[in-house]
């Protein structure tokens, strides 16, 4: 064996070793912190995300075969302040972004604060429009009002009302959307009556009967949370409106509701993305309802599965910025920025405000214990129970 | 017109009797002791989730919780009152840091336990409808309020006939004079906690049987009950019925009249205006010498 012989082995060897430590460097695992309320009056809703967010860790972790994500959580408690805490505290921890966030005002100024910090913000938990007029370069949101807005006003049309009441709860996401459907059917010569209520109400007899006596509507529209729904329909199953249909928006076709207030559910309708027993037709699909069963033992619902899309999306932006050496130079934002895929959710695709442009919610309706998406018509899994209501 | 008005003045007084039952626990402790019972709410609502349990995992009434909710809310309502009594240097203001302390425990503790779902009773017989003429409700609403009437006129015959009532008020007016006259104030305190519990059962059982509970729900309960006991004046049982009538009736007229988003402004401007014009309440110790 002479000397070149000898030399080209220990290189081949040395540039194996080399290629071998830059594969284990690449490979690292990378931090991404999820601030989210586990406590106070949007724990429920934050517990509903964050079970997305762990199912997403689960399948990346499982499916990306190079790099591996850990998430690092924290309380905002439902409080602005403490939200723009829980994403200093992880900034401190070295994560390179942020995936979480709900109730646009929390939202708000806990992207502003991950804005200062360099790290991207991505959510599915805000409405309100002036998330997305900052102009914040490194905040993303997958969800929005026009996209509930499209599906309620879409709904009606199928329905040819000529009439409806709006009861909505004064928090900011929605009365916008409240505000947004007025306008909206409004516009097309229909007549809109407004009755917003405080959060703090428990008893809505009063609304309805001004409903049932004054506006009488054809519809009535609710847009709210789970614990509003609940009273709103008691309400009106005591004084029994002569309406048409009881049309909600989030948190309310969903498997829990049909659950726990089954007497109460019949016929109403409420955006769902997906009909319950769920059917997952995509593999993207069928990798997140296998691994939420797992982990949850339950069906997968609405925040869940928002949850997932946001945090998936996130890290495969960062994958692909670690891939090109840019995590730590702007390039998770960059990535997040050129997002162009099929999800659970539809396709996602960002405006220059961090704005997913595609999205349009569906409508679905519990029928006989189970929840079928009824608009848009080519999602559609079943026919429309039109006129009918839970009394 | 009337029909509207008619109703909101029905639900007003429904609500209010659910108000006035919330809220009596905290007026009692609040009158004997000087003690603003910042975790009543949770006290409540601990009642409240001892109904779901029963309803979800026995498959029995919410009814049947109160037992069980006597014993671990009474429980509670002392555990309360021994780190209240531990307090040995301003003690009215020291028991507020105190009690806030221990609603923030209770309701994390809620939220470990049963999660931070929306909770209410899938019983339908509670939720049919009652209706009498022009006027509807549900039928819990129409029986806790019957409850509610019955625990207050218990409450007051107790405080004004019975001999721990009376050393209740005789300690609430005067200690050091209970004292002379051989009442153990100790004990009658822990008698006035152990009522504000069981008051709280009641209470909680209602909320789930008309309502909807959370686990962050009892800080609002609290507020509501307090607002209630500053309308009544201090030590007053009758104040509370008619400060919980009020509240009600005030609510239920603004959604009918102006809109339902001014529901808890009103509430407020009412509790405002009260402490402005009778700063002892509606049946404070003042305006019952006047």
């Amino acid at each position: 064996m002479d000397w070149n012989c000898i030399i080209r082995s220990k290189l081949k060897l040395a540039a194996l070793a080399l290629s071998l430590t830059a594969g284990v460097a690449s490979a690292e695992e990378l931090l991404v912190g999820a601030e989210i309320p586990l406590t106070g009056s949007l724990a429920r809703v934050g517990s509903g995300m964050n079970e997305g967010i762990s199912v997403a860790v689960e399948v990346f972790n499982k499916t990306n075969g190079k790099h591996t994500i850990k998430v690092i959580t924290a309380d905002d408690e439902s409080a602005p302040a403490k939200a723009i805490a829980a994403v200093e505290k992880l900034a401190g921890q070295g994560v390179v972004a942020i995936t979480g966030g709900y109730g646009s005002n929390n939202i708000g100024p806990a992207s502003d604060a991950a804005n200062k910090l360099g790290l991207p913000y991505i959510t599915s938990g805000g409405v309100d429009d002036s998330l997305t007029e900052r102009g914040i370069k490194t905040f993303f949101r997958i969800n929005n009002t026009a996209g509930y807005r499209k599906a309620m006003v879409g709904l009606l049309a199928d329905m040819k009302v000529k009439s409806a009441s709006v009861i909505y709860s004064t928090k900011e996401a929605t009365a916008d959307l409240a505000k947004d459907v007025q306008k909206e059917l409004t516009a097309t010569g229909m007549t809109v009556g407004m009755h917003a209520f405080d959060p703090a109400i428990t008893d809505f007899k009063p609304i309805i009967n001004k409903i049932r006596l004054q506006d009488k509507s054809e519809v009535i529209l609710m847009a709210g949370y789970e614990n509003d729904y609940v009273g709103i329909l008691r309400a009106a199953k005591v004084l029994k409106p002569d309406v048409k249909a009881m049309i909600g928006v989030w948190s309310l076709a969903t498997p829990k509701m049909v659950a726990d207030f089954p007497d109460l559910m019949p016929s109403v309708y409420g955006t769902a993305l997906l009909p319950f027993p769920a059917e997952f037709k995509s593999a993207d699909g069928k990798l997140f309802a296998d691994a939420y069963k797992k982990l949850y033992n339950k069906e997968p619902d609405y925040l869940g599965q928002f949850g997932y899309v946001q945090s998936m999306i996130l890290f495969e932006a960062i994958a692909r910025a670690a891939d090109k050496g840019t995590l730590k130079k702007g390039g998770v934002a960059e990535e997040l920025a050129k997002t162009d895929r099929e999800t659970l959710i539809g396709r996602v695709r960002f405006n220059d405000k961090g704005d997913n442009i595609n999205f349009v919610h569906r409508m679905g309706q519990h029928q006989n214990g189970k929840i079928a998406i009824v608009w848009p018509s080519d999602a559609a899994t079943g026919k429309m129970n039109f006129p009918g209501v839970p009394w | 017109m009337s029909e509207l008005i008619l109703q909101a003045l029905y639900s007003g007084v429904l609500q209010g009797g659910s108000y006035a039952l919330i809220a009596l626990g905290l007026a009692l402790v609040f009158g004997t002791m000087k003690v603003i019972n910042l975790a009543h709410g949770e006290l409540v609502l601990l009642a409240a989730y001892m109904a779901y349990m029963v309803e979800s995992k026995l498959g029995l009434s919410p009814l049947f919780a109160i037992p069980l909710a006597l014993v671990l809310v009474c429980t509670c309502a002392v555990l309360v009152y021994f780190l209240v009594s531990l307090i040995r240097k301003d003690r009215e203001l020291n028991s507020l840091i105190l009690t806030y302390g221990i609603g923030i425990i209770l309701t994390n503790a809620v939220l470990l336990i049963w999660s931070a779902d929306v909770r209410s009773t899938s019983s339908a017989w509670f939720q049919d409808a009652v209706v009498v003429g022009p006027f509807y409700s549900m039928r819990s609403e129409l029986l806790f309020f019957v409850v509610a009437s019955v625990l207050m006129a218990g409450l007051w015959w107790w405080l004004s006939r019975s001999w721990y009532g009376r050393a209740v008020r005789a300690v609430s007016s005067n200690r050091d004079a209970a004292k002379l006259m051989g009442i153990n104030p100790r004990t009658t305190e822990i008698v006035s906690f152990v009522v504000a519990g069981i008051l709280a059962s009641f209470a909680g059982v209602a909320i789930f049987s008309y309502g909807v509970i959370q686990p962050a729900f009892g800080h609002a309960l609290t507020v509501k009950a307090f607002i209630i006991t500053v309308l009544a004046g201090i030590g007053s049982i009758p104040g509370v019925m008619v400060g919980g009538l009020l509240l009600g009736i005030a609510e239920a007229l603004t959604v009918t009249l102006a809109s339902s988003a001014l529901q808890e402004l009103v509430g407020m401007a009412l509790f405002l205006l009260v402490l402005f014009l009778m700063p002892n309440g509606l049946f404070g110790a003042k305006a019952r010498r006047g």
